[in-house]
């Protein structure tokens, strides 16, 4: 049974994945060009560390959306054929629902993979100062867990009915309206900045996404 | 004593400098000391302006400290006449404050074991140095103490934060301007050693300085040189001694302040650096006013080898170091701590270099909690199956 | 004999103006029950809930001797089922389709299968999403077929397929009847269709079922009266009156079910001539009840 999900999932998220891939193997070697080539003698440690660091930002953001277009693109089927076909399928729909989840994850595996082979071919190519390590494997294993958070995020939403999405949105309304009368009857209440924190901090969701991502560092 | 500390750096009122400071107090402190500030701006006038620009900047500063000195006695004495004052002493440390449900003796009672165990036999002088200490109701409607010069500080606030204010506050006595110029600030307890060790290992490795990068490779000599200890007539060469380096000083930290130098009188020579021209980068470093060229390690790096000086030396380490103004500062380094000033040295080096700091930001146990809250989300999707076809 | 399919006093709120309330449906092991009704009258509807896709509010549903939706997977397992909508994934491919059935089917059976697909001719380079509605209506089937299921559910299998296409697929499918004693469960517009192949016949209006009986008795059940000098009520008649209309002068036209050759004698007792009596076909009498179901009562 995965084998057949996991080519439907292939068949409809190649096009993320390969292009996710390219940008996941091309990221690491881009963020060392220039700043690791040659010596720069004293000033290339802190140019070195702060191109990458300006790269890093790519990191979080490519897990994002890898998350999103695959959790997407994992249901789209079912969407698409509005679920008819999965619920007359004679497998428990928690099972298929797993089956489906797993297809995507697996598939993942290739622009983690590519993130990991870039990291390490970067960090081989590149003119590290003394002092400064690559940490191609770290890097990788932080993508690929947040790569991991984001699909499950998005895949849970989009798992979701029309009224999951209600419900989803009635809260967000309700936090908006919360943090407006709050503000209105001058109560000292940051419900967006509690929020923040609970989610941008550990050990809250997003918080791998938080950071820097440092493919070189210290 | 008392003369030397309004002129350095911020102090607290011992009995001698409230004597003194006490015509001061009010309004008239600002009226007495404005014509001082333009006569002694005005004595400058054949300077160039960089160097009568710091002159100003340090007068400025130093009548902000009178001034909250003298509102600091001023308060002190009024909340004296008032009764409404208590006095918390553990070890040396005197605590001068409000009555208030404020934690501060259990603060006192952790700070003074750090203080103690920095300052030594100097401690001591503590008892003559009280903090003013002003808690408040953190209930924002409440008016705030009106103790002026004191440290407010909410009465909610715990223990932990309360001892690191009494830290990072310590009013130790100032030391010698040679020690504190060479330090760039207070001998004062380090809240985190092994994080302000860390950001010195930090500093070491990517500082733009050939000095630090050749401490970090082991060169000793070199660390001397990053760490302000070593004598040269020369220090731009002695810190920056690549043409890169150079520029990259001028072009990075200075390019705006050459900019607008003299009504940009300066730009010819700065685009001429940037071009490429070492002696027009070198013309630049030697024009900034004396202590502005930056030092290839910061204060941490220089307070980190202090500690380990008086680390070395026992109680009466910070004595030593103070008592010895007139002799240079390696000397003083090495007789306070009672090792050589190589081997203090290289001691500082070992212990930077081991404080390496963790390069991923991740938490040991963060991928746990991310593959965690990857199988909550997917559980939810596993709730959210849905029964009804759309 | 035993159901394959049994809904009892199920209930199912689809939206605000349509319910199925207090359904009672049996399909009887190895008939084809032809499940008839005009278009929203509740026939997916119920077809879904029996097979699990839809949850009901209340009531029982057994299809295959287990309930649903409990045993859903279990019952799915044994059952094909043709959609109203072709709802397969589009990017797939014919043969690719086949491949992610026999997937999750253990009793697929690819001999029949591959056989199905030269029958139909179907081109299996072809993705789903390209393939005509009626090559969409084959694959179905084919689907369907090839899983070796004791119970097809067929939900308009045939809809807006021309003729020559309708007659492969309905061929197909009593070739497999025949072949395994399956029970089909089919859904359809077309009467005269169902009226050849099913022995069984439900019709549903307005999320209730009108009436369950079997075909012959269904058709041979509904008459066309002419009746002469009718008094004007009817009481304690043998058989049900679905319409009763004045043809021209003392002749009165009647549409009755129930009827059978024996209640002839009945009109002499009231006084009246029996003149004729015409049968319907099945799709007469389907409008025909459907009129009466739906007429005013008084």
């Amino acid at each position: 049974m995965f084998d057949v999900i996991l080519y439907t999932q292939w068949k409809w998220s190649r096009l993320i994945i390969v292009l996710g891939s390219l940008a996941g193997f091309a990221l690491p070697i881009v963020s060392v060009q220039g700043a690791a080539s040659g010596d720069r003698g004293a000033l290339a440690a802190g140019a070195l560390l702060q191109t990458v660091q300006s790269w890093g930002v790519l990191y979080p953001v490519l897990a994002a959306a890898l998350g999103l277009l695959v959790a997407i693109a994992t249901w789209a089927p079912d969407h698409r054929g509005r679920h008819v076909h999965a619920l007359s399928l004679p497998v428990a729909r928690w099972r298929y629902v797993l089956l489906r989840f797993a297809s995507g994850a697996t598939l993942l595996a290739l622009p983690i993979l590519a993130v990991l082979a870039g990291a390490i071919l970067a960090t081989w190519s590149a003119t590290i100062p003394v002092g400064l390590r690559g940490y191609a494997l770290a890097l990788a294993a932080r993508f690929a867990l947040a790569v991991l958070v984001a699909y499950a995020v998005f895949f849970a939403v989009s798992a979701g009915t029309a009224r999951t999405a209600g419900i989803i949105l009635a809260v967000i309304g309700s936090v908006i309206l919360l943090q407006i009368v709050a503000s209105v009857a001058n109560v000292d209440l940051d419900v967006f900045g509690e929020l923040q924190v609970a989610v941008l901090n550990w050990p809250g969701p997003l918080a791998i996404f938080t950071g820097r991502w440092m493919l070189i560092d210290v | 004593m008392c003369s030397p500390a309004l002129q350095e750096g911020w102090q607290p009122p011992a009995a001698e400098c409230a004597a003194l400071i006490r015509p001061f107090q009010g309004r008239a402190t600002k009226r007495l000391l404005l014509p001082l500030f333009a006569v002694a701006v005005q004595s400058l006038s054949g300077q160039d302006v960089p160097r009568l620009q710091a002159r100003a900047d340090s007068l400025v500063r130093e009548w902000r400290r009178a001034s909250a000195l003298a509102d600091m006695v001023d308060s002190l004495d009024h909340a004296r006449a008032a009764g409404g004052t208590d006095t918390i002493s553990v070890g040396a440390l005197r605590i001068v404050t409000n009555p208030s449900p404020a934690r501060l003796r259990e603060a006192a009672s952790r700070a003074w074991p750090v203080i103690d165990s920095l300052y030594g036999t100097e401690a001591r002088q503590l008892a003559q140095r009280p903090y003013l200490i002003a808690p408040y109701d953190p209930d924002t409607t409440s008016p705030k103490p009106t103790l002026r010069g004191a440290i407010q500080v909410p009465w909610d606030q715990d223990v932990t934060s309360l001892a690191m204010i009494l830290v990072t506050n310590v009013p130790i006595g100032q030391p010698d301007a040679a020690l504190h110029n060479w330090l760039g600030g207070l001998v004062v307890p380090i809240v985190r050693p092994e994080q302000a060790r860390a950001a010195v290992y930090v500093q070491l490795v990517t500082a733009p300085s050939q000095a630090a990068r050749s401490c970090f490779l082991g060169v000793m000599n070199d660390c001397r040189n990053a760490l302000g200890l070593a004598e040269s007539p020369d220090p731009l060469r002695q810190w920056y001694p690549s043409v890169g380096e150079r520029r990259a000083l001028v072009v990075r930290s200075f390019a705006e302040y050459f900019g607008y130098l003299d009504h940009g009188a300066r730009k010819p020579t700065l685009q001429s650096c940037g071009a490429g021209s070492d002696a027009a980068c070198t013309e630049l470093l030697r024009s900034l006013p004396p202590g502005v060229l930056p030092r290839p390690l910061t204060y941490d790096a220089r307070a980190a080898l202090v500690h380990i000086a008086l680390r070395l030396g026992g109680r009466e380490a910070y004595h030593r170091l103070i008592a010895t103004p007139a002799l240079p500062i390696p000397q003083r380094l090495a007789g306070a701590a009672g090792v050589s000033v190589d081997s203090l040295v290289s001691l500082w080096r070992a212990e930077i270099l081991a404080a390496r700091p963790a390069p991923v930001t991740v938490p040991p146990w963060g991928p746990w909690v991310a593959l965690g809250w990857t199988a909550v989300f997917a559980v939810c999707a596993l709730r959210s199956s849905r029964w009804r076809v759309s | 004999m035993t159901n394959a399919v049994e809904l009892h006093q199920v209930r199912y709120r689809a939206s605000r103006t349509f319910e199925i309330g207090n359904l009672d449906l049996n399909v009887r092991s190895g008939s084809i029950y032809g499940f008839l009704g005009p278009n929203g009258s509740g026939k997916t509807t119920t077809m879904r809930l029996a097979l699990g896709l839809l949850r009901p509010l209340s009531g029982r549903i057994t299809v295959l001797g287990d309930e649903i939706p409990a045993n859903a997977p279990r019952v799915l397992a044994r059952v094909g089922y043709v959609p109203e909508q072709p709802h397969l994934d589009p990017t797939l491919t014919v043969r690719e389709s086949l491949r992610f059935q026999a997937a999750f089917y253990a009793t697929w059976d690819w001999p029949r299968a591959e056989q199905l697909l030269r029958q139909f001719d179907l081109e299996e380079r072809n993705t789903f999403g390209r393939l005509s509605k009626g090559q969409k209506g084959k694959l179905m089937t084919l689907l369907a077929l090839a899983q070796r299921p004791e119970l097809l559910v067929l939900d308009e299998p045939t809809d807006g397929l021309d003729p020559v296409v309708r007659r492969d697929v309905l061929s197909a499918l009593l070739d497999y009847v025949s072949q395994h004693q399956a029970t089909v469960f089919i859904s359809s517009h077309l009467v005269h269709e169902l009226e050849r192949i099913c022995d069984w016949i439900g019709v549903m209006d307005n999320g209730r079922l009108i009436t369950e009986v079997p075909m012959d008795r269904f058709k041979n059940g509904i008459k066309r009266l002419r009746v002469a000098d009718a008094p004007p009520t009817v009481a304690d008649a043998p058989f049900v009156i679905l319409a009763r209309e004045r043809a021209n002068g003392r002749v009165e036209t009647w549409v009755v079910r129930d009827w059978e050759p024996a209640m002839a004698a009945y009109f002499e007792t009231v006084g009246a001539a029996l003149n004729d009596v015409i049968d319907l076909d099945l799709e007469e009498g389907f409008v025909e009840l459907l009129r009466t179901f739906r007429a005013p009562r008084g």
